[in-house]
């Protein structure tokens, strides 16, 4: 990281940062907005920054001035058809492409994969690989809500007092084997063929289709009623998806339950460490970023061209987020 | 779990009418405070009953929302059974079409049945008149002829046609005695239809009865010293009493078990397994398949004998036995199977001489979820299931009229998670259908 350091020190060409923007970068992003507002954030500071550098001096503009019947003279001054007063700045929003392996609802929080410019193909492939998400849902126990976040509208009370820890973990399991079941199903292959047998022994398996929510781990972290939080491990979700598990469990708890948080904890091999905060979301830090995040791709080169479709044992899981 | 996709969904569709509505809603403020709701829980004792398989002959105890194939209506998903909930319902078993359930109460009426009755196999009731040809299609009282009304029922067996019931007060034998499985003297031509003949046993040469096991016309009696007695029909050496005769009194089991402690005996047609406490498997009876690793022509065993093949497999703590196949669990979690049929080793695999091990990713236990072993294993005459620490039921083999649980009628040939709504405590198997035993979540 200093290496890079020094390096980003002596250039001070905003042309030759530009064409190093490449690549892809970890983000956290902070709730209550939106990917395309991040996405605005982080790319107006991107071009904030090379504006107040070196950008490049406007075109020049040849004329041949003078009378005609006497020699001319040719006369290079800067064009004004290309002066940032007139066109504006060099580095605009448009510059910037950015793409995401998930777009991030605004009440989802965390580890958000995103592509700057060429960036973006190995976000494509990223997400066709269909990589796992972590995530840590935070459940509030003793009331509805109409959109199953707790910004929602409250729509039934009910006492939580019952539920013990064991109720929860006993539902989660039954959860998730339940799910890991469907995962058969959806494979991709008739259940009763030598193949699906095959495909099965194997473990954990992608589903075919890149629409449908599979989870793989529901478990139970922290219980403290009114509030619980559950760990849950999935790919093709959506948030409603992982709402709507908060909202199911409090009724089968016998109770009512609402979201209060949704984080992204890893997304594919990409985790809460790597994760820039909002205050970080400088080129500098930006462009080490891109560079972590290619060391990591390239020690791990599976995730880019997936052809097995059983999953891959965990590497790098965390238990906490402190 | 499956209702997250569909509130999911219905969720996505209704999106655009709420949003109107929300801010109709904003402009009246609303001031009313909610009711707090309070739910009731499930009490510490209460069971549920899960019921699947084939319905037409009344043994899952309802005839309602069944599915029709061919005119033969059939449940293909787990159903809760109303009777569970109005009875504290504490055991169950499975005989050949036919179901009969223990329940704890204050008075007498200790065991209910539902399903096929032309042997008298549920007992005799007055009321029957209402069931068409002999069949029963919802729980049905069956009158034990018990003295105390503190009597509770310790274990059950069923048969192709004779119902075992022990209780405190000893043994009671129900159905069908045409080869003494019944435990008292054959009566050439008996007509068994309508019979009011409950048998009693009270002991074994004044041992108690621990356990019961039926096979298809035989039963099996533990003895709490962890002895073996068999009676009833011996034509493939069932019997395990050194001949092929009929028996129809509680007689010992010859062979290698002498000295041994019995814990467990398994049986659904006519191979029989016992495992003692030392974890040793034995086995006698019909050995056709190979089911008790035999060689040669002789395919039927009367006397018990040790299966050596099951010493690499390590302490076996549970066993199970089908209609041509096999099943054990040893100390670890591991389940073996060997016979014939659909083992859960792929379609490919149709026989197995060996005992083969089921891998344990199919139980659940993969990357994600290390801890899970199963614990339980359970055998109808065609499918298979096992029971896992989670309460995850999971089933497999042939799927006769959706008995397997899984929705629908096709053969599953590796084991799948049955979708119950509780957890699972005990699984009883018949022949095309299935009943399940849970407690509830909360």
């Amino acid at each position: 990281m200093s290496a890079i350091r020094t390096v980003t020190k002596y250039v001070d060409d905003a042309r030759i940062i530009y064409k190093a923007l490449n690549g892809i970068v970890v983000l956290y992003k902070p709730p209550v907005l939106h990917f395309n507002n991040l996405r605005e954030t982080v790319i107006s500071n991107l071009c904030r920054e090379l504006n107040d550098m070196h950008t490049r001096p406007p075109m020049k503009h040849v004329a041949i001035e003078g009378e005609t019947n006497k020699p001319m003279k040719v006369v290079v001054r800067n064009s004004f058809a290309d002066h940032p007063l007139v066109v504006g700045p060099r580095y605009q929003l448009n510059d910037f492409r950015m793409g995401t392996t998930k777009i991030m609802q605004k009440d989802v929080s965390g580890v958000l994969v995103c592509g700057i410019n060429a960036g973006n193909q190995l976000i494509h492939k990223i997400k066709t690989s269909q990589s796992l998400r972590f995530y840590k849902i935070k459940g509030l126990l003793g009331e509805a809500t109409d959109n199953y976040f707790h910004t929602g509208k409250v729509v039934e009370k009910s006492t939580y007092a019952h539920v013990r820890r064991g109720h929860l973990d006993k539902l989660c399991s039954s959860m998730q084997s339940t799910h890991q079941r469907k995962m058969f199903e959806l494979c991709g292959v008739d259940i009763q063929s030598q193949a699906a047998y095959e495909l099965a022994v194997k473990g954990l398996l992608r589903p075919a289709d890149s629409n449908i929510p599979m989870i793989y781990t529901v478990k139970c972290v922290d219980f403290s009623p009114p509030e619980f939080m559950l760990e849950v491990v999935c790919t093709n979700e959506t948030d409603l998806y992982l709402k709507a598990i908060i909202h199911d469990l409090g009724l089968k708890l016998r109770s009512n339950a609402t979201c209060t948080q949704v984080l992204c904890i890893q997304d594919g091999l990409f985790n809460i460490k790597h994760a820039l905060l909002s205050k970080h979301w400088t080129l500098q830090n930006i462009v080490t970023n891109i560079q972590i995040c290619q060391n990591v791709i390239n020690q791990n080169e599976h995730i880019l061209h997936q052809k097995n479709p059983a999953l891959i044992e965990p590497s790098n899981y965390i238990d906490t987020i402190e | 779990m499956l209702n997250t996709i569909k509130t999911s969904l219905r969720r996505c569709v209704q999106q655009p009418s709420r949003i109107i509505q929300l801010n109709k809603i904003e402009n009246k403020t609303v001031s009313k405070p909610l009711p707090v709701f309070r739910y009731s829980i499930s009490d510490e004792r209460d069971h549920r009953v899960y019921v699947w398989g084939l319905a037409d002959h009344g043994a899952l105890g309802t005839l309602k929302t069944t599915m029709f194939d061919k005119g033969i209506s059939y449940i293909p998903k787990p159903k809760r059974l109303v009777f569970g909930e109005k009875h504290d319902v504490t055991n169950i078993t499975c005989g050949y079409g036919f179901t009969a359930f223990a329940v704890r109460s204050k008075d007498k009426n200790i065991l209910y049945g539902s399903g096929i009755n032309t042997d008298s196999q549920l007992g005799f009731n007055e009321m029957d008149r209402k069931f068409p040809n002999g069949l029963i299609t919802e729980p049905r009282l069956i009158n034990l002829p018990v003295k105390d009304s503190s009597t509770k029922v310790l274990d059950m067996a069923a048969g192709r046609a004779h119902l075992l019931v022990l209780t405190d007060e000893g043994l009671f034998t129900l159905g069908n005695n045409a080869y003494g499985q019944c435990g008292r003297p054959i009566i050439p031509e008996e007509n068994y239809e309508k019979s009011r003949v409950i048998h009693h046993i009270p002991n074994i040469k004044e041992k108690k009865i621990k356990a019961v096991t039926a096979g298809q016309d035989h039963s099996v009696l533990l003895t709490e010293c962890g002895e073996v007695y068999t009676f009833g029909w011996g034509a493939d050496g069932q019997t395990g009493l050194a001949h092929y005769r009929n028996e129809y009194r509680p007689s010992l089991v010859k062979g290698d078990l002498a000295g041994q402690h019995i814990i467990k005996i398994a049986c659904v047609a006519d191979c029989v397994l016992a495992l003692s406490d030392k974890g040793i498997v034995f086995g006698w009876g019909n050995s056709e398949y190979a089911q008790l690793f035999m060689e040669g022509e002789n395919q039927q065993i009367n006397i018990a004998t040790e299966l050596s093949a099951l010493k690499q497999s390590g302490h076996i703590v549970d066993i199970a036995s089908g209609g041509c196949f096999c099943m054990v669990l040893n100390n670890v979690g591991d389940v073996y199977v060997w016979g014939y049929g659909i083992l859960g080793l792929g379609p490919e695999v149709k026989k197995v001489s060996q005992p083969t091990k089921i891998p344990s990713v199919l139980f659940g236990n993969n990357a994600y979820q290390k801890n899970t072993k199963v614990v339980k294993i359970f055998c109808g005459m065609s499918h298979l299931a096992a029971l896992t620490n989670m309460g995850d039921l999971y089933m497999w083999g042939c799927n006769k009229f959706g008995s397997l649980g899984l929705g629908d009628l096709k053969d599953q040939y590796f084991p799948l998670k049955v979708t119950v709504g509780a957890q699972v405590k005990k699984v009883a198997c018949g022949i095309d259908h299935t009943v399940a035993l849970c407690k509830p979540f909360i």
